[in-house]
């Protein structure tokens, strides 16, 4: 169905965080899924004792699709005392994935608290941890299907491609009708069906 | 098994009969939001507690990868609701870098976001501890902090007309001056906080009741406390002085004067003297601001990302141009990402931005730092009375509009 609404204006950027160098305060670093654990193990010995955030990007144009992004911080050892705080250090570890089963190895044997951020890349991305203790649906009812974050799924879930207020379901900067990822679009066909 | 008619997932159901299953939440007084924990219980001791997120997502990322990137700050200010300026500023200050125009911000504009970040700071502590006070037994404690954080909603109110949402922070700047009359109103609020703190401080901290129901709760020794990436004053309050304000300055804070509030004992007595340190010097920021607030512009002159004042428009054929981009377009932003982190109320709050170059940010992700800190009550609890989790949920001060965004 035709959309009134004005397209939207994209970047052309296909991989945007290598287009630049670094403008804040971290360490960049890019590593492959196969050696990722090893890497992630040896930051840690290194005094990286916090796992601050783990999140993934999708770039639907770019091979490797997907980004799982570390960030991690290191404190001094003298973090204990109000008056010597010193600097602590960042370090940003990237790792891209495969469109098809993109997958990589747990991080919550080292960090415990990347327990809920990876349910999270899995609930939102559909990205698997090999390993993970309890992987599930975190913020999504567990019975839904699809990928929201991912880029080719609507802004307004796949049922509301139907809605009869096309112009404003479509007012998103996912090409109108692109079909919903996952198992949806059978799921859409077997509700048209019954 | 099940739960009504809600199949339990299988770990939960301990094989021992004398194990209970119990769902506390999501619809529950004590667990300040939306928050269900689905609790194995012997008697009235808890053995597990797996807490149950998601009953308010609503897909703030989602959504602000489909707006401009002026309109995408008005949904991530509503994340975390009790302390909305937090998430602006962390937020503008993220996109002015990938902007590359972090160091033309205005020195007027950068003092006044410091002012508000810890006023909002204040104010959110003030609910904390109210709603605190309330799952301790004390309820008179709400009213005396609810009035003073009206004070401050009043002084948000008075800048960008919403109380809790006022949307005053811009990329470049701010959405205008002070109005008249204001460091009045802020001058009446810091002579009227230290007998208010004082007030609250001879209510509470000797209080053999609140003492009773806090020390030697909810112990997080400073390994599991960095385990769980927990931060902000639960992490001092283990004897671990990280404070993103002092690690990595931002927006003029090294030119203040403040102290960071640390305890080493962990529990949840800990982390309620804490707050309320913290309370004393976010106003002693304060203080500071308005002795150095000096009359300056507020916003930068880069018409490209800011509308340039309404007056020039009808004189100035490229003034009309770059207002009518920006209303009909929004402003670009050059591709790359960015990991900005600023001390939100409840610990590191930080957005990874990725911009591809258009008029709409790509990605963010946010680190919520409710959610690591929320997370660490799985390990908190085995082991203690379902009384003491109420009150270990509330001195970790979880905010669910930002646990699940």
């Amino acid at each position: 169905m035709p959309s009134t609404q004005r397209p939207s204006i994209t970047g052309l950027a296909i991989d945007p965080p290598s287009l630049r160098p670094p403008i804040d305060d971290a360490r960049i670093e890019r590593v492959d899924p196969a050696g990722l654990h090893a890497r992630l193990s040896s930051l840690k010995a290194e005094g990286f004792t916090m796992l601050l955030d783990l999140g993934a990007v999708d770039y639907p144009q770019r091979t490797p699709r997907f980004d799982v992004v570390y960030h991690l911080l290191k404190l001094p050892p003298a973090a204990a005392s109000a008056s010597e705080i010193g600097t602590p250090e960042r370090v940003r570890v990237l790792c891209g994935l495969p469109a098809e089963h993109p997958s990589v190895p747990t991080a919550s044997d080292l960090w415990r608290s990347a327990d809920w951020a990876e349910r999270e890349a899995y609930d939102l991305f559909g990205i698997t941890f090999e390993g993970h203790p309890d992987l599930r649906r975190i913020q999504m009812p567990a019975d839904w299907e699809g990928h929201p974050l991912r880029k080719d799924y609507p802004l307004r879930g796949p049922a509301r491609e139907r809605s009869p207020r096309p112009a404003f379901a479509l007012k998103s900067n996912v090409q109108a009708g692109a079909p919903p990822s996952g198992r949806t679009l059978e799921a859409l066909q077997r509700e048209k069906n019954a | 098994m099940t739960f009504g008619t809600t199949p339990l997932s299988p770990e939960l159901v301990s094989q021992d009969g004398n194990v209970m299953v119990l769902s506390m939440g999501p619809q529950h007084p004590s667990t300040h939001g939306v928050l269900q924990i689905m609790l194995e219980i012997e008697g009235e001791n808890v053995v597990k507690a797996e807490p149950e997120i998601g009953y308010l997502h609503t897909g703030i990322e989602k959504s602000a990868e489909n707006l401009f990137w002026s309109q995408a700050q008005t949904v991530v200010e509503r994340m975390d609701y009790l302390a909305p300026l937090s998430n602006a500023l962390c937020y503008v200050l993220g996109v002015e870098r990938l902007l590359g125009v972090a160091d033309a911000i205005p020195e007027r504009a950068r003092q006044v976001r410091v002012l508000f970040a810890e006023l909002t700071r204040i104010a959110s502590h003030c609910v904390w501890l109210g709603t605190h006070g309330i799952d301790l037994g004390a309820l008179s404690i709400f009213f005396y902090c609810f009035d003073l954080r009206e004070n401050i909603l009043d002084l948000q109110e008075a800048t960008g007309g919403a109380r809790m949402h006022p949307n005053y922070f811009r990329v470049g700047g701010l959405n205008g001056d002070l109005p008249d009359g204001f460091t009045e109103r802020l001058d009446a609020l810091i002579e009227k906080f230290p007998g208010r703190m004082k007030a609250l401080r001879t209510l509470l901290v000797g209080n053999p009741i609140v003492q009773d129901r806090t020390i030697d709760v909810g112990v997080l020794s400073p390994e599991d406390a960095l385990a769980w990436s927990v931060t902000g004053p639960s992490l001092r309050a283990s004897g671990i002085a990280y404070d993103v304000r002092k690690a990595f300055p931002y927006c003029g804070y090294e030119s203040y004067r403040f102290d960071v509030p640390t305890r080493s004992e962990g529990d949840a007595y800990a982390r309620f003297l804490v707050r309320l340190d913290e309370m004393e010097e976010s106003m002693r920021i304060v203080e500071q601001v308005r002795k150095a607030l000096r009359p300056g512009p507020v916003m930068t002159d880069d018409t490209k990302i800011f509308q340039p004042p309404k007056e020039t428009i009808a004189l100035s054929m490229e003034a009309l141009i770059h207002h009518f981009k920006i209303v009909s377009e929004g402003f670009r932003v050059p591709p790359g990402d960015v990991y900005q982190a600023v001390e939100g109320p409840r610990g590191e709050l930080a957005f990874y931005i990725v911009s591809d170059g258009g008029n709409r940010p790509y990605r963010i992700r946010t680190r919520p730092p409710s959610m690591y800190n929320l997370q660490a009550l799985k390990g908190l609890a085995p082991g203690n009375l379902i009384a003491d989790l109420v009150v270990m949920i509330g001195s970790l001060d979880p905010v669910f509009g930002e646990v699940d965004r």
